[in-house]
């Protein structure tokens, strides 16, 4: 308060700087305190804050050069993804073309098989057809045979008396001689 | 003791009658060598054996003859003179036996040969002919 009184009649005293209503003690002190208040910044304030700041600048630029480098391998990733995915779906039709391939291929080879088989079947059902005709008419004529021996031998009997029977022998006799 | 082939009895038999032993003295010596070997069931095989000796060394031929009904003397014959050519024996001895079942025709046997003009060996022929 001294000082301000001080100060005032200073300025009262002074013409040209006391037209501005300006106190040269206050302002040399708050100019000190301001110089010391900036020291005090400059000293233990500003290099930590300048550091932090660029800190964070640095963590900041990281991070975006992270994120884009993340982006980067995502697309890359992808990218790749999708190219496993064609050739992925391009082996599958592949497969699946070969398989219907093989599957017609066994189709058709058991076609085949199975008319060789029936071609078999039906040649064998033939050839035992065949047989059993065969054996059919032999019999057949067997007994045909044997009917008209029968029969034979039944007129024979019949018509055969002593004297045919002498004639006949005679007849043999010359033959043998 | 080994026993005597029917064979060699036969040759033996058919040798003594040849040599003109009576058929009886033969027949008698034959019969006590199959009583002693108890060979009796072989006669009627070793008869003819017998009469396959004697009809082979041409002497005589023991003729079966079968037919259907009875032969007359002509083709009585007619047969011996057959059987005496085909077998060049001396002797033909006939033996006839009348057997329905042949229906017709003759079948004369020797020991080596067999002449069948019988109607049922033909009617067999001819079944086995179909």
């Amino acid at each position: 308060m001294l000082l301000n009184n001080m100060s005032l009649d200073f300025a009262q005293a002074s013409g040209g700087i006391g037209a501005f209503n300006l106190n040269l003690k206050s302002f040399l002190f708050q100019l000190i305190t301001f110089a010391l208040v900036l020291l005090v910044l400059k000293r233990w304030v500003l290099p930590p804050l300048m550091k932090t700041m660029e800190n964070r600048r640095l963590a900041l630029e990281q991070s975006l050069a992270d994120a884009k480098a993340t982006e980067e391998a995502l697309a890359s990733a992808e990218s790749r993804a999708e190219q496993i995915i064609s050739r992925a779906r391009a082996a599958a039709d592949e497969v699946l073309v070969e398989a219907r391939k093989t599957a017609e291929g066994i189709i058709a080879s058991a076609e085949t098989a199975a008319s060789e088989r029936a071609a078999l079947i039906i040649k064998d059902a033939e050839a035992r057809l065949d047989q059993e005709r065969q054996a059919l008419r032999t019999q057949l004529r067997a007994e045909l045979a044997e009917l008209v021996a029968l029969a034979t031998e039944k007129i024979l009997r019949k018509k055969l008396d002593e004297q045919a029977d002498r004639v006949l022998i005679e007849q043999s006799l010359k033959d043998l001689a | 003791m080994n026993k005597v082939s029917r064979r060699n009895l036969a040759r033996y038999a058919a040798k003594r009658l040849l040599g003109g032993e009576p058929a009886g003295e033969v027949a008698k010596a034959i019969a006590a060598v199959l009583v002693v070997d108890q060979r009796q069931n072989e006669v009627d095989l070793l008869l003819a054996d017998i009469n396959f000796e004697l009809e082979s060394r041409g002497h005589a031929a023991t003729t079966q003859v079968t037919t259907a009904h009875d032969i007359t003397d002509k083709l009585r014959n007619e047969i011996s003179g057959l059987v005496k050519k085909a077998t060049k024996v001396d002797q033909v001895i006939l033996s006839e036996q009348v057997e329905k079942s042949v229906i017709g025709g003759v079948r004369i046997e020797t020991a080596t040969r067999v002449w069948d003009k019988t109607a049922v060996r033909q009617l067999n022929e001819l079944k086995e002919a179909f």
